[in-house]
């Protein structure tokens, strides 16, 4: 099949830590992958050296077929790449349709998109006048979904969406995930193993910076003592 | 209502607490001195405001501490003036500045250069500072000889102090024009495009992202505006010249304040693109980098127009006498467009108190609309939170920098040239603007717009009631003794203020806990 994103050994550095030291992630067209690992093992900063807001020393970031590493975030951004960072990052001074409308990389956009948005999260419908900073955690994180929405993106980049929510809520995301990723590819960086495996078609383990393993997330799944050593779970 | 009691509490009871000072100096003195010294706050508080608002909103997206911010509002004035006073100064400028700008306005036509010479690596480190020192030498060799008819600091009879005097009292010294005597016009033209363009094709060499570039007719549009400009101005400066001396007063003033703004805008979106970006990972850096232009423009200043003080002249709009003056209504002044106008008994300056806090009010509400009605606002108000996320969404967030960075010193330009009129031309001015603006600002709340413009009214007022005391005096009560505010007391009382103000609410009257 062929790959929409290829991370080609990237080497990323924060001041003067060494964090990413050899990721490797293919992502094929149409597919959820996974970046799984334990707490700073450097799934974050994957997702941020793609995206350019921590640019890779060494390495590619191959997406459609061209090389974007070296290139300004919002030049990377604007090729069609979603962002939902970890903590949302919804805009406090902006009202939830303010936070939709920014997204906006052609004029009409929102408009556009609005029904599909809403449909998939009719909870914004009735807060679209609220300032940000009013929403609960389960609500920004599908303002933050929304926002990567709003633009015509072929691949979403989604940090944490579990993180911090309850059940019940975590449940509605996931058919959210479920539905978005039939018109884009997704990547998913997940704590929660649960969630990424019943979610994700194919999984990267990242660990001290690498990727170490990578594969179909049913192999991974059923692999008991991988799972145990890499993301210490049960 | 009790959410709103409750969501508003602070502002609520800043409006209280201005309420109850503003009754008890009610109390205490005429109606009439009431009234003016509430105007001059306003007044005071206006122009306050124009640097304290672009300070804020540079500090708010851009982390920038713009400690010359000051100057800048000073240069604002001081550029002004130059186009009232000395109109043929400004023409005789146009000329080398639209040549220098010439070549930067070729932009996207030099990474494609780039692209098409190919050149050893040592050869690419070289030639952007081999091109930059030419372009240097250049510009060394022809300014000074380029001819400007300028004023002379060194002699009194030729100094600004001079103009100004008689530009005000409504007669003209005769000016010597400027003529091309030591380096030939023709030389001076195509060496200051030259120098321009091996200048601005040295800097797009340091930037290496790779870009693709389509050349249209629209690269070539600025560059053929700036030559257009550089062509006028050389060929008919005479009656340029000769022109903006016989405008009125009133629109000599209009021009004054177009110019100085847009000079603003110019240098800080300058500033910030050659300056302050490189340095956005160093902060310290920055705000030495702040500081030293703030002398270097101080100095810059004194070279030029030297160092005593000088007014502006008012524009014959706000400045009329005679026996139907003052005004006593305002129909009355819009027909003797008297200097003053007669409020409860109490002669207002109609300019300096009427006229500046007007101005404040108008850009107070553009900027407001501006924040909350546009697409460009609404990145400004996400950016000023996280930048990195606006950027994420695909939008040029150095680009917004810029025009944020601009924007902010253009509004310290027009204060500097809407305060010169009625406070006068001196080298500190800006410094102590830019101190009542920060006070002002740590007040209202360092990042709020609002904050910024409640602030600066509180400010004002405090300023300008203790002035007034200390003419009058006050009571103290149940006592005999009458109190006089000496003058340190008024910038120390806003020290005060915020002292107090910052211990019971550390972000200000109207800032967001961060």
């Amino acid at each position: 099949m062929e790959n929409i994103l290829e991370v080609q050994n990237i080497h990323t550095f924060i001041g003067q830590y060494h964090i990413l030291q050899g990721v490797n992630v293919r992502v094929p067209k149409g597919s959820i992958v996974a970046l799984l690992g334990r707490n700073g093992a450097g799934k974050t900063t994957t997702l941020k050296s793609i995206l350019g807001l921590t640019p890779p020393r060494e390495g590619k970031v191959i997406f459609n077929g061209q090389e974007v590493n070296g290139l300004r975030s919002f030049d990377i951004a604007s090729m069609g790449i979603g962002f939902v960072p970890e903590h949302r990052a919804i805009f406090r001074d902006l009202s939830v349709e303010e936070n939709l409308k920014i997204a906006e990389r052609k004029k009409g956009d929102y408009l556009r998109k609005k029904d599909f948005i809403f449909t998939l999260f009719p909870d914004l419908q009735r807060l679209i006048a609220l300032p940000g900073t009013s929403l609960s955690g389960g609500q920004q994180q599908m303002l933050a979904i929304a926002r990567a929405l709003v633009p015509d993106n072929q691949l979403l980049l989604i940090d944490e969406p579990s993180e911090g929510l309850a059940p019940v809520i975590i449940e509605s995301m996931m058919t959210a995930i479920r539905e978005l990723a039939k018109e884009s590819t997704v990547i998913l960086v997940e704590q929660n193993f649960l969630v990424a495996s019943q979610l994700a078609e194919y999984y990267v383990i990242i660990e001290e910076g690498r990727s170490v393993q990578d594969g179909k997330m049913k192999d991974l799944a059923a692999d008991k003592a991988a799972i145990h050593r890499f993301l210490g779970a049960a | 209502m009790n959410s709103f009691l409750r969501k508003n509490m602070v502002m609520l009871v800043a409006v209280f607490i201005m309420a109850a000072f503003l009754t008890a100096a009610a109390q205490g003195m005429e109606k009439q001195d009431f009234v003016i010294t509430l105007l001059r706050g306003l007044a005071v508080g206006s122009i306050t405001f124009l640097v304290a608002s672009g300070f804020s909103l540079i500090f708010g997206l851009l982390d920038v501490l713009n400690l010359a911010h000051g100057t800048l509002f000073m240069i604002g004035a001081y550029l002004g003036w130059t186009v009232v006073v000395r109109p043929d100064t400004f023409v005789d400028l146009l000329t080398p500045l639209a040549l220098i700008i010439s070549g930067f306005a070729l932009g996207d036509v030099y990474p494609l250069l780039a692209s098409r010479i190919r050149l050893g690596l040592s050869m690419r480190r070289f030639l952007p500072w081999g091109l930059i020192l030419v372009s240097i030498l250049l510009l060394g060799f022809i300014l000074p000889r380029y001819p400007i008819a300028i004023w002379d600091v060194e002699n009194y009879a030729q100094s600004p102090v001079t103009f100004a005097f008689m530009a005000d009292s409504g007669a003209r010294l005769p000016v010597q024009p400027a003529a091309f005597t030591e380096i030939s016009m023709p030389l001076a033209v195509i060496g200051l495009l030259l120098a321009s363009i091996l200048g601005a094709f040295g800097i797009s060499l340091f930037d290496n992202t790779p870009r693709t570039v389509r050349l249209s007719w629209k690269n070539f549009v600025s560059i053929a505006v700036a030559l257009v400009v550089a062509l006028v101005g050389l060929i008919f400066n005479d009656q340029l010249s000769a022109y903006l001396y016989s405008l009125n007063s009133n629109w000599l003033f209009f021009i004054a304040v177009l110019v100085a703004t847009l000079s603003g805008v110019a240098l800080g979106g300058l500033m910030e693109a050659t300056l302050i970006r490189p340095l956005y990972s160093r902060p310290i850096y920055q705000l030495m980098l702040t500081l030293g232009m703030s002398a270097i423009g101080i100095e810059m200043v004194r070279a030029i127009w030297g160092r005593p003080e000088f007014v502006m002249p008012k524009p014959a709009f706000f400045n009329g006498s005679g026996e139907a003056c003052p005004a006593t209504n305002f129909a009355d002044w819009w027909a003797n467009h008297c200097s003053t106008i007669l409020i409860f008994d109490g002669r207002v300056r109609v300019y300096n108190e009427i006229f500046i806090p007007l101005v404040g009010l108008v850009v107070l509400i553009s900027i407001w609309i501006l924040l909350q009605r546009t697409r460009l606002g609404m990145i400004i108000r996400a950016g000023v939170q996280d930048s990195q996320m606006v950027e994420a969404l695909g939008i040029n967030v150095r680009r917004v920098f810029t025009m944020v960075f601009a924007l902010g010193v253009g509004l310290a330009a027009l204060g500097g040239v809407l305060g010169a009129p009625s406070t006068g031309l001196s080298n500190v001015m800006g410094e102590s603007l830019l101190l009542n603006a920060l006070i002002a600002l740590a007040i209202g709340g360092l990042t709020s717009y609002p904050g910024a413009a409640l602030g600066s009214v509180i400010v004002g007022m405090i300023q300008q009631f203790i002035i007034k005391y200390g003419q009058i005096g006050i009571a103290i009560p149940f006592t005999d003794i009458i109190f006089k505010p000496t003058p340190p007391l008024v910038p120390a009382s806003t020290v005060m203020l915020m002292v107090i103000v910052l211990l019971i609410l550390p972000n200000g009257l109207l800032g967001k806990k961060e």
